[in-house]
């Protein structure tokens, strides 16, 4: 096979996006030239699944080639990313159509697709972060074409991922002079100081894409702003994978991660806070999308608790989640989707009963939200079991933080899936009917994906996520029900109390959407809510006003030296002046004095220099 | 011999009638005056250079400063010339003291000035000094002399026409 | 043929004095001007040798010692340029025929007396021509006869009275000490014996004489008055020439031909230059009087040719040698401007006037340009003198005299703006509507000093090798 077969992943999608601006009148034709580029792209990862190739060609100097590198994990990125870059491109195909800026959606997405394409394949570091700011570029895009506060929002996200761009880009000169090349597959540092706060920098840059706290704040805002087939392709599944595909990366081949190493417990806890920060949230949304985005937030805790571990079980339990989560997340969200698109809202006071009007849409949400909670027999249980297996091995406190992660995530899932799909209709949505089949077809297929990943979990674990690991596992497989029945027992019993949590929590309130207003308005945790919902805790936010004071410091200093300039010397030159002035009275004895005096002066000097 | 003592007589009354006058002019033309006669005593002690120089600056420029000088101020009457000396007598009454003082230091202060005295130049009369030696200056002396009177000229002409 | 510059201008004052009153009175204007001009165009063509060639009958009758160095041939040049202009503007701006006649004559007169200082290799003559110089100046300066023109002329007299007598005794004690009074022998005989206590006076009296003529800050009291007082040709003069031959070019002559350049010399040259440039920047700056401002410029703009001359190199001589042509060529340009604006508008004071650029473009024009020059601003010819000057500074070391003397620029330029803002830009004031340009008289040399001032500063990579650095020696 001709080696430049892996420009096309990046090449095609990319030219098609280019079409897809170019043509943006034509609704039809830009349509079609998206799905039929998703469509191929998806060929082509599927040709190029299993394979091993190396491109390679010098281009500027300096070590900085343009490598590429396919082997099974990229191959398997690829492979996910172009599914879901199919699926969702069906699925906007009927869900953006009478919006506004299809071409430039069409456009970004594929654009998308394209630099990750790139960015995964990549074998150098300059190669790599020339994809990775690309990307940044289509996600401001794709962001800022929603509604009239997506600029902002835009805004947001990418002076964050600007930044923890920055802080990549500073580290991977670190890493490059640190290891004396730019080729990632030749990467194989000792964490050292240097290398140490190498990988800091490049961690940040991956849990930032992936969207891990403190770099999430943009998330819950896109949710609301951007169009929704963004939230189901972007935040939940590909900037996933990519995120954790190159913490994944770092952690394994770049650095020599092990479990003793302290950035070891620096990942898991960044993980585990951001699993209970991010859940704390969710529980209390009352919007169907913005709840979702939290879970996105919540769930990437659990990939970078698992990856952290440094312990072959976590990692392919985080790995596994990745994938899980990419699945059931981007489901989630296209069944948020349907709800708004044939609802008109996401709001969920305004929702209620979309049961039996949609019931596909309903059944696909019951599998997802189970598998999301981790239920039996859906993907998200096998892989979470594994990170919780892990988390154990590493640390009581850790697993404990996982669990109530987990126990939260089934009851907001069990009362936004009350809300929205049981109970009471309100009058406004008597009319809705099930979602189009094009919208549908996606769902069912994601969800599918979950029961069959789940059921026959051997069959990514093995063919997909094992190999990753290679050598490194020693022969242990994972595949099958988990081996510690404790654990099993104990999920299911934070399940169970999950239930009786909501049951609770609606007979307390008497609605499905209240279920869980009790914790929101506990004694002390009332209190940081409010100030969490008027984004007193949101980094973006602390770092404006940071900079607003900055600003104004600088503003006052600029002044300060102005009046330096503008004011103090040009008064002290006019005072001296002044003084000169009067030291010219007309006074002859004093001028003659003077002279005199100066004369002296000028002999004293005189005989001072011999 | 009689010559000197001639010449010391119209010294002393020339510095006499410089000091004593009122006008101020003609106080000016006595000073010159004397610098002449100083200059005679001078060629007498067989020191021409110092005649020469004495003639040129003493006799010929200050006296051209003093003239200029005067010729631009405004003559004081005979009241104000009293009430003027009056108030001087005053003011400079420690100026006589104060020279005495000076003069008392400097005798005591031992001055070591390692001084190349030019020889006596006898042979030279002062004709040859001033042609051979100081041609520049003699000429540069007739100059400052008629712009001396040019510039009397002028002011005066503008004063006596106001 | 060095005697022709001092005998010419003055037989001729003596023959337009001849009792034929009536030809000569039309004719005296005529021969100033005829006669700087040609002296200008006889400088540009002839080199040194040619000054130093003896000149039939006369060069035997005269034995004068003169010498024409390129300083000399530099000055000479100088002194040409600004007595042409000066004459010009003195036949455009003095009316009556017999005032006319009065101020031609004296220009003449001066001009032998300023082509003296220059050429004569001798420290009592030198004396003697200063002393010209200044008798001349006095006449000039009282030249309006009213009471604020006799006040300047009288600071004037009076300290340079005290001037000549520091002179006076220092060329006696030099004269005593060495036996002579000629440059070169004082020079042997000082460079032979070791500083004694009677040389150190000598040379002190000397400098602060000369320090005094030059009005060297704190030395400066007789300067504003006598440069504002005088009449504006005057003005032109004296700011331009006469002050700079007297006692700038007097002092770079005697400290480099007859002091050598000693390194308490120098150092005293430094911290007066450095005093000199800042007191007479800041002086300016609250000046309202249009010309009293450029006299204090003039004050400042001195100071950077003493702090020149006292890096002590040759380097430093030469760019020394440079700022005082430039200061002659855009000096005297600000004064014809300040003449030009004076005649128009009838007042000195600049916050009068405003707006004149708008009826007065070629006077508003050159002032632009006399003032960028004058603050050192690149490509005009007082960049490169600066540039020079700093150079000159910095590679003896004297960091901090190079940085006064880049900070005083900001300062000039700041009066030259302020000054530029009050009296040319800005809106016209109704006062003022209906001035017009002033005469061929006044423009041309404003137009030819702009010129020089101009082309200087683009050709200076020619100049600089072929003129200005051979003068350092």
């Amino acid at each position: 096979m001709n080696i430049k077969i892996l420009f096309l992943p990046i090449l095609l999608p990319f030219l098609a996006g280019i079409l897809c601006i170019l043509g943006r009148k034509q609704r039809i034709f830009t349509e079609g030239i998206s799905l039929i580029a998703a469509a191929v792209n998806l060929f082509i990862a599927f040709v190029l699944f299993g394979k091993n190739l190396n491109f390679n060609l010098p281009w500027l100097g300096f070590g900085i080639d343009v490598s590429f590198r396919l082997y099974h994990f990229s191959a398997f990125i690829i492979l996910a990313a172009a599914g879901f870059g199919f699926l969702v491109t069906l699925y906007s195909l009927f869900f953006m159509r009478a919006k506004e800026h299809l071409g430039q959606f069409y456009a970004y997405l594929l654009i998308s697709l394209a630099f990750i394409n790139g960015a995964v394949l990549a074998d150098n570091l300059v190669v790599l972060l020339f994809f990775w700011e690309g990307l940044l570029m289509s996600l401001f895009g794709m962001i800022a074409i929603g509604n009239k506060n997506a600029f902002k929002t835009a805004t947001k996200a990418f002076v964050i991922n600007g930044v923890t761009d920055l802080c990549m880009m500073i580290g991977i000169v670190l890493t490059a002079h640190l290891a004396g090349t730019l080729t990632i597959s030749k990467i194989n540092l000792p964490l050292g100081l240097g290398a140490s706060l190498a990988f800091i920098l490049l961690m940040i840059g991956a849990i930032s894409k992936a969207g891990s706290m403190p770099f999430h704040s943009w998330i819950p805002d896109a949710a609301t702003d951007a169009p929704l087939p963004f939230m189901a392709l972007i935040p939940a599944a590909l900037e996933k994978l990519l995120g954790i595909y190159f913490l994944a990366r770092i952690s394994l081949d770049m650095f020599q991660l092990t479990h003793e190493s302290w950035l070891s417990v620096l990942l898991m806890t960044v993980g585990v806070i951001t699993i209970l920060l991010a859940v704390m949230m969710a529980l209390v949304q009352k919007d169907y999308k913005r709840l979702l985005s939290y879970h996105a937030i919540s769930q990437v805790g659990y990939m970078i608790l698992g990856i952290g571990t440094a312990i072959p079980v976590g990692i392919i339990g985080g790995l596994f989640h990745m994938i899980n989560h990419a699945m059931y997340k981007s489901c989630l969200f296209l069944t948020g989707g349907s709800v708004e698109k044939q609802a008109g809202t996401t709001n969920l006071e305004k929702l209620g009963g979309l049961g039996i009007k949609m019931p596909v849409t309903l059944i696909c949400f019951v599998i997802t939200a189970a598998s999301i909670s981790g239920v039996w027999p859906f993907n998200g249980f096998f892989s979470k079991e594994l990170v919780y297996d892990a988390a154990l091995e590493r640390g009581l406190l850790f697993y404990l933080c996982a669990i109530a992660g987990s126990f939260f995530t089934a009851a907001s899932f069990l009362k936004l899936g009350h809300a929205a799909f049981f109970g009471k209709a309100s009058s406004e949505n008597k009319q809705v009917k099930e979602a189009p089949l094009g919208m549908l077809v996606p769902m069912i297929v994601i969800a599918a994906g979950c029961i069959i990943f789940g059921v026959f979990n051997s069959l990514p674990l093995k063919h997909l996520i094992e190999p990753i690991l290679g050598a490194k596992l020693n022969g242990h497989h994972f595949a099958g029900m988990p081996g510690n029945i404790k654990l099993i027992i104990i999920s299911v019993i934070v399940l169970v109390a999950a239930i009786v949590n909501h049951i609770f929590g609606v007979l307390m309130k008497g609605s499905g959407l209240k279920a869980l207003d009790y914790i929101r308005y506990a004694p002390i945790l009332s209190g940081i809510y409010n100030k969490a919902e008027k984004r007193f805790f949101d980094p973006y936010e602390i770092g404006l006003k940071v900079v607003n004071l900055v600003s104004a410091l600088s503003w006052k200093i600029d002044r300060g030296v102005d009046w330096v300039y503008e004011k103090f010397s040009v008064k002290t030159v006019y005072a001296l002046s002044m003084q000169i002035r009067n030291l010219q009275n007309g006074n002859y004895s004093l001028y003659l004095g003077l002279s005199i005096v100066s004369a002296a002066l000028v002999f004293l000097l005189f005989f001072a220099g011999l | 011999m009689h010559l000197n003592y001639i010449v010391l007589v119209a010294l002393v009354l020339a510095a006499l009638w410089t000091v004593m006058t009122r006008s101020l002019i003609r106080a000016a033309i006595g000073l010159a005056a004397t610098s002449a006669i100083l200059t005679i005593i001078m060629f007498r002690l067989n020191s021409p250079l110092a005649a020469v120089f004495e003639l040129s600056v003493c006799a010929g420029l200050i006296s051209v400063l003093f003239v200029s000088t005067i010729s631009l101020t405004q003559p004081l009457t005979k009241e104000e010339v009293l009430a003027h000396m009056k108030e001087r007598l005053g003011r400079f009454w420690f100026l006589p003291f104060l020279v005495v003082a000076i003069g008392l230091i400097l005798s005591f202060i031992q001055f070591k000035f390692n001084l190349k005295l030019p020889a006596p130049e006898v042979e030279k009369d002062v004709r040859a000094v001033l042609w051979n030696l100081r041609q520049l200056d003699l000429l540069g002396q007739i100059i400052i002399l008629i712009t001396g009177v040019f510039g009397v000229v002028i002011l005066f002409r503008e004063r006596l026409r106001k | 043929m060095s005697h022709l510059l001092i005998l010419v201008p003055f037989c001729c004052v003596i023959i337009l004095n001849l009792p034929i009153r009536k030809v000569m009175r039309s004719l005296a204007p005529v021969a100033a001007i005829v006669l700087s001009l040609l002296q200008v165009l006889m400088v540009l063509c002839f080199d040194c040798h040619f000054w130093q060639t003896k000149f039939g009958i006369i060069g035997t009758f005269f034995k004068f010692n003169l010498v024409a160095d390129k300083l000399a041939i530099l000055m000479l040049l100088c002194i040409g340029i600004v007595s042409f202009v000066t004459a010009v503007i003195g036949r455009a701006l003095i009316k009556e025929r017999k005032e006319r006649f009065d101020f031609a004559s004296l220009i003449l007169i001066s001009l032998s007396a300023l082509n003296g200082i220059v050429l004569v290799r001798d420290i009592f003559s030198l004396y003697v021509f200063l002393e010209i110089a200044a008798v001349i100046s006095f006449i000039l300066i009282a030249f309006k006869t009213n009471i604020l023109a006799y006040e300047g002329a009288f600071k004037y007299i009076i300290f340079s009275a005290v001037a000549s007598i520091f002179l006076l005794c220092g060329t006696a004690l030099l004269l005593i000490t060495s036996g002579s009074t000629d440059f070169s022998q004082i020079n042997a005989s000082l460079t032979a014996q070791a500083f004694s206590p009677s040389i150190v006076l000598a040379v002190g009296l000397f400098l602060v004489g000369l320090f005094i003529k030059a009005g060297v800050v704190p030395f400066h009291w007789w300067l504003p008055d006598a440069y504002s007082e005088a009449p504006s040709p005057v003005s032109v003069y004296l700011a331009g020439i006469v002050t700079k031959a007297v006692g700038v070019y007097a002092l770079i002559r005697v400290a480099v031909s007859v002091f050598g350049m000693h390194k308490s010399i120098c150092a005293v040259f430094l911290l007066l230059g450095a005093i000199t440039i800042v007191a007479g920047a800041i002086a300016a700056i609250t000046q309202s009087d249009f010309k009293r401002m450029l006299s204090y410029s003039s004050i400042s703009q001195v100071g950077y040719i003493i702090l020149a001359l006292g890096s002590g190199t040759s380097l430093g001589v030469a760019a020394a040698c440079f700022h005082l042509f430039n200061h002659a060529i855009f000096k005297s340009l600000l004064f014809v401007n300040a003449a030009a604006v004076e005649q128009q508008t009838g007042t000195r004071d600049m916050d009068r006037v405003c707006g004149l650029s708008q009826r007065m473009p070629v006077t508003g024009l050159t002032s632009v340009l006399g003032s960028l020059s004058c603050a050192g601003i690149p490509p005009l010819a007082g960049f490169w003198s600066k540039l020079l000057i700093v150079i000159a500074l910095l590679s003896t070391g004297h960091f901090v005299y190079a940085a006064v003397a880049v900070l005083a620029s900001i300062i000039t330029l700041g009066y030259f703006l302020v000054m530029q803002r009050k009296v040319f830009f800005g809106k016209i004031s109704e006062e003022f509507i209906n001035i017009k340009e002033a005469g061929l008289g006044i423009v041309v040399p404003e137009i030819i000093l702009a010129a020089i001032t101009v082309g200087v500063g683009i050709f200076f990579p020619v100049i600089l090798n072929r003129f200005i650095l051979p003068l350092g020696g």
